[in-house]
């Protein structure tokens, strides 16, 4: 049986400049330019400030961060997924800015030693061309 | 200080019917609701013609690509409106998490208003066949993008995230949770209508299950099923002129609008963040306190949700919901235990979402829940989804007094 492909991201007038960074295998943020706060993903309106008009930019961030909480996947309703079970996702809290909180996969594989406030940093998966999306492996403590 | 609330106690539920709950129902969800609301109607002591509101939530809760179509898998409070009496003043659906409070708000608020005097509220849960959440979509837009192609997907992720960032802090047990989990198929087992009737579940059982998005297991979720249930409601003075002891609408709350987040993503200082708000909204509704209330049932889509809500309401501290249920302090056959899931909840029941739970506390406030009716039962407070996003109700067997009155006092 040959695994289906994954499902990939549909960019938007919002979201492009994400996912173009994310090609480069560069994480981004959203900047507001009222109020300079980040987040993610972006809205139509400025969480912090309220800004109507936030025109936000995709600010580079370095894309460390602790580990807050994660799962074992052992059952996947997606496909093109089947082939990586069982899969351990990470609820990573960012350096950058703390209560920017990203879910992805962990690399490291189901076994990883893992535990509250593991430092992990930034990697990425390439799905398609041009298609790639953020994932994380453990890092050394900083 | 915010001004009293002015319907509480002046709404009462009169009726109400419960459909069988089965894995998939031999007829379409349209014709159960349909059998479902006529009976709740005749119940109440009143007949079609008199069903001036009709009061639903639609939503399917699957994550998978099912198409929703009224009649078929859900139905709508225009759908049933029409079958029953299609000239109602009032028709509307609450659109938001947390169905049941949410839903009963609106009713409530018709009734209070004079918009209806007799409003159907009914909640309709079907169980499509196929996979209930897998998907084979190949792309995602809007929130999803965001979530979906990492592997990020679906309620079981989302709970597992969730439940572990509290097993993580706060030291809980899979044995704690076996002890949600029996005691809810244990009251479900009682019950004629339950999926689970005449099926109760060991600690052991409970135990030997796999994990599928650890910690939780295939039984921490709740089964999904096709299901009805209505309920009739008016005024407290209409109420005294029907067959059934009328229950009170003390007071209702619904969450927050917590922090936002990427799509099914739960972090649990979100859920109790907005949850105490919930609580302390709710208590102000009602005008009364937890220890004013006889009856908490507490919702268990998943069965971690009992710990979140036990302490969102503050029967416990936060963090010691998981000690709280231990050595028997919920199990509904021991005396002077705190029975928070009598009802069976969704995991006794099926995927009833937060019916169990608004159901035990009208049957046994109305003193009509039969051999399970329990003595002294004069309040109640039943609660639905999380304590985040969902909400909870008071009831009361006593009415209010006429605020018309009560504002020239």
């Amino acid at each position: 049986m040959t695994s289906a492909r994954r499902p990939l991201p549909v960019p938007d007038a919002l979201s492009a400049p994400f996912w173009e960074a994310a090609a480069r295998h560069v994480l981004t943020l959203s900047r507001c330019s009222d109020c300079g706060t980040l987040t993610h993903p972006p809205n139509v309106a400025c969480d912090a400030c309220g800004s109507t008009d936030p025109r936000f930019t995709a600010a580079p961030v370095d894309g460390r961060g602790v580990v807050r909480s994660w799962t074992v996947i052992r059952q996947s309703f997606l496909p093109g997924f089947a082939d990586l079970l069982p899969y351990v996702l990470v609820d990573v809290e960012l350096a950058e800015q703390p209560d920017v909180r990203l879910v992805g996969r962990l690399l490291d594989g189901p076994d990883a030693p893992l535990k509250t406030g593991s430092p992990v940093r930034v990697a990425f998966e390439d799905l398609a061309d041009g298609v790639a999306v953020p994932a994380f492996t453990l890092a050394e403590a900083s | 200080m915010s001004a009293r609330f002015r319907a509480r106690d002046r709404v009462a539920i009169v009726g109400y019917a419960q459909s069988p709950v089965v894995r998939h129902a031999d007829r379409s969800l349209g014709a159960l609701t349909l059998d479902t609301a006529r009976a709740a109607v005749a119940d109440a002591g009143l007949t079609p013609d008199q069903i001036d509101g009709f009061v639903t939530g639609t939503l399917l809760p699957t994550a998978g690509e099912h198409a929703v179509v009224d009649g078929v898998s859900v139905v709508s409070a225009d759908w049933l409106a029409a079958r029953l009496n299609p000239h109602p003043r009032y028709a509307a659906g609450f659109s938001g998490l947390g169905q049941i409070p949410g839903l009963m708000a609106m009713a409530v608020n018709a009734v209070a208003s004079g918009a209806a005097e007799h409003v159907l509220v009914h909640r309709a849960l079907h169980n499509p066949a196929g996979s209930y959440h897998g998907t084979s979509a190949g792309e995602f837009r809007g929130g999803l993008q965001w979530t979906a192609p990492q592997g990020f997907f679906g309620p079981l992720a989302m709970m597992g995230l969730t439940y572990n960032e509290y097993v993580q802090r706060y030291g809980a047990s899979r044995e704690a949770l076996a002890e949600v989990v029996v005691e809810a198929r244990k009251n479900g087992a009682r019950l004629p209508w339950s999926h689970w009737s005449g099926r109760p579940l060991s600690a052991e059982q409970y135990l030997a299950e796999p994990m599928l998005a650890d910690p939780i297991g295939r039984l921490d979720c709740d089964i999904p099923v096709d299901g009805a249930a209505a309920f009739v409601l008016t005024t407290a003075e209409r109420a005294r002129d029907l067959p059934h002891r009328p229950v009170h609408v003390s007071g209702y709350a619904s969450g927050a609008p917590p922090r936002r987040r990427l799509p099914a993503h739960w972090p649990l200082d979100d859920i109790m963040a907005a949850g105490a708000t919930t609580a302390d909204r709710l208590w102000a509704a009602a005008g009364m306190g937890l220890d004013e209330i006889d009856l908490v049932q507490v919702y268990d889509g998943f069965s971690p949700l009992v710990f979140l809500w036990l302490e969102a309401l503050g029967r416990c501290p936060v963090g010691e919901g998981h000690h709280y249920v231990r050595d028997g302090r919920i199990d509904s056959d021991r005396p002077g235990a705190d029975p928070v899931l009598l009802s069976g909840g969704s995991l006794g029941n099926g995927r009833m979402h937060g019916v169990p739970q608004l159901l035990e506390c009208y049957l046994q406030v109305s003193g009509r829940a039969g051999a399970r009716q329990r003595s002294g039962i004069a309040t109640a407070l039943s609660c639905h989804s999380s304590p985040h996003l969902g909400g909870a109700l008071v009831y009361s067997a006593e009415p209010g007094t006429s605020p018309v009155h009560e504002s020239r006092v």
